[in-house]
């Protein structure tokens, strides 16, 4: 009886972190997809029920704020970083994980220590230099900084998956009468797939929210979402309810790739931590 | 079909010698053991031969062609792994057509190759499975089936047998010693376990710590082992191996002595198999002592008496009973006696 009573306790506590979680998590979520849908007038009251409308979603297509470029950009530069980065990372990731060399582990450090350097630190370098390349305010110069921020990040995570991958296959595979590049291509790359796939997601996410680049180095034409939201400023002050639409329309990419890629998300998460 | 010559291999990873300066011809059609505990160097052996390792000195020739700077895949061997190694992200229909694919065997042969092997090793109901959905045996035939679908020159096998239960390895075993009699294939098979070695090979070599310490067929290396090694390594249960002094011919045990009729040696082993000696009652027999254990395994009796610091074992008919601390005695057949050189562990002959 009283080991029952002390795990409905257990329960009742467990239920309680987890729905204060959640309540964390969502609160601001609720406020934004709610305040997207609000009028100006409503935007500052607490009321749950409004007059709901899909105004907000209207004007920011709309001139001055033309957010359906900015949402081009986004997608281009984001789906252009990882169709580099995830083929160049996968080789690297196999080589750091397959075969021995001289000065491997100061290389593979000095590539993680990249991550570690402040992203302001380098911002202006970064800006000088395609001032003077000439490519200041381009989708091109955003997808180089892009890469230069997840290639680290997706080297580090595929090697992971690899290094779990046991080597008979690829020896059998190796002895079967193909290549390294075919091994790479037929064997190491199917069982890497989640892996890969998770990589990928992970960069697409860190190169869709990128700010602090693109604010300083677009200006007009190349601008992304996550800086188009910074122009939601009028005379009568931040424009709440056009930054609430215009945040769920980053978010929700997000969200459809989250929910179809799930299944492969959380197998290779797994995947990953068995070992 | 093709011989392979080692010639004076050695391959080391900075101070660490796997294998130390080995020279082995395995002939055309010949079924070769590599045997010995794990670490001697028989794994490395043969991955130098597969050209999954460097060696670091020496020559690799596969009939007449050196193969040292060739690919794995340019030396036309098949494997079969400890672990299978086989594509767990194909079928078993592709796991066995995956060397025709990547070998560019025109596709028309490859259902037919493919059904056939399957055959031959009796998995042709399991080609839509996927491998995790078989069985450690079938996975195991999955992985022949793969490396004799197109008929290399050699055939290597690294401990394929270890990962199955002890029923299936002893059909499979024959089933392999059965295949490679048809296919006639030159086999080099790795192993730690002397009753497959025995069994299966038409020689063997016996490694140890990275050298062959012996090469010969299995007869030989069980009636005439050439050092302590070789002697204590093959047999179960092992051979008994007993410390003491030999003088003109007479080896003096703490218990006992007897007349083996040659040799000199301060510090001699006597080495004789359980089968070899004989119980009887205590008196008027080469030495006697207490029984230290007593099983009875079946087809036979084990019975381990002690004498002095050492124990004997003694293989007894299936009939023999006795209980422990009983005293018994053992005569020695002297004929079936092994004298070693406990210093140099070098078998001591009068020939």
């Amino acid at each position: 009886m009283v080991k029952g009573s002390k795990n409905k306790f257990l329960d009742f506590l467990q239920f309680l972190v987890i729905l204060l979680t959640a309540v964390f998590i969502l609160v601001p979520i609720y406020w934004i997809v709610s305040g997207a849908f609000k009028q100006q007038v409503d935007i500052f009251q607490l009321k749950l029920l409004f007059t709901p409308t899909l105004e907000n979603f209207e004007i920011i297509f709309r001139s001055p704020y033309n957010l359906f470029d900015k949402l081009v950009n986004s997608t281009l530069v984001a789906l252009s970083t990882i169709l580099i980065a995830i083929p160049i990372a996968t080789m690297a990731a196999y080589s750091f994980s397959r075969f021995r060399m001289k000065g491997e582990r100061l290389m593979f450090v000095t590539i993680l220590a990249t991550q570690f350097v402040p992203a302001v630190v380098i911002v202006l370098p970064f800006f000088v230099l395609f001032r003077d390349l000439g490519i200041l305010d381009t989708r091109l110069a955003l997808v180089l900084v892009n890469l230069s921020l997840v290639m680290p990040f997706a080297i580090w995570m595929i090697k992971g998956f690899i290094d779990s991958i046991p080597l008979d296959s690829e020896e059998a595979a190796l002895v079967d009468g193909s290549s390294r590049f075919q091994v790479i291509l037929n064997v190491t790359l199917p069982m890497a797939l989640p892996g890969v796939i998770t990589a990928g997601i992970f960069c697409f996410i860190l190169a869709w929210n990128e700010f602090l680049f693109a604010v300083i180095i677009t200006t007009n034409k190349a601008v992304t979402l996550p800086v188009g939201l910074s122009l939601f400023h009028a005379e009568e002050g931040v424009l709440w309810h056009l930054i609430s639409a215009a945040g769920i329309m980053i978010m929700l990419p997000m969200f459809v790739l989250a929910t179809i890629i799930q299944k492969h998300f959380v197998q290779g998460i797994t995947m990953g931590a068995v070992r | 079909m093709a011989s392979v010559t080692l010639k004076n291999i050695t391959k080391s990873w900075g101070d660490i010698t796997a294998v130390n300066n080995i020279s082995l011809n395995i002939q055309d059609n010949e079924f070769l053991v590599l045997l010995g505990p794990s670490g001697c160097g028989k794994t490395t052996t043969m991955r130098m031969i597969a050209g999954l390792e460097e060696p670091s000195e020496g020559d690799i020739y596969i009939g007449e062609k050196r193969v040292n700077d060739e690919l794995p895949k340019d030396r036309d061997v098949a494997m079969v792994f400890q672990n299978y190694g086989l594509y767990p992200h194909m079928s078993v229909y592709e796991n066995i057509r995956y060397p025709l694919k990547v070998r560019k065997v025109p596709k028309l042969q490859h259902e037919d190759l493919v059904r056939k092997t399957a055959g031959k090793v009796e998995i042709e109901n399991l080609l839509n499975r996927r491998p995790r959905e078989l069985s450690g045996g079938q996975r195991q035939r999955v992985a022949l089936a793969r490396a004799i679908v197109r008929a290399p020159t050699v055939f290597l096998m690294d401990e394929p047998l270890s990962n199955l239960d002890a029923k299936l390895r002893v059909s499979m075993r024959a089933e392999l010693k059965h295949l490679q009699h048809e296919l006639r294939i030159t086999t080099i098979y790795v192993t730690h376990d002397q009753i497959e070695a025995m069994t299966l090979a038409h020689r063997v070599a016996v490694m140890d710590k990275g050298i062959i310490s012996q090469l010969d067929v299995p007869e030989k290396i069980y009636n005439d082992p050439v050092n302590l090694f070789v002697a204590g390594f093959i047999g179960s249960p092992p051979m008994n191996l007993l410390k003491g002094v030999l003088k003109e011919g007479i080896f003096k045990h703490s218990n006992f002595s007897v007349g083996v009729g040659f040799g000199e040696c301060q510090e001699a082993i006597l080495g004789v198999r359980p089968e070899d000696l004989e119980l009887t009652g205590p008196d008027n027999t080469d030495c006697y002592g207490r029984v230290y254990s007593f099983e009875f395994t079946g087809e036979s009796t084990l019975v381990t008496v002690k004498l002095d610091d050492d124990r004997l074992t003694i293989r007894g008919p299936k009939e023999y009973r006795v209980s422990i601390d009983e005293i018994v005695g053992v005569r020695i057949n002297r004929d079936k006696c092994y004298l070693f050189d406990a210093v140099s562990q070098n078998r001591i002959t009068n020939y």
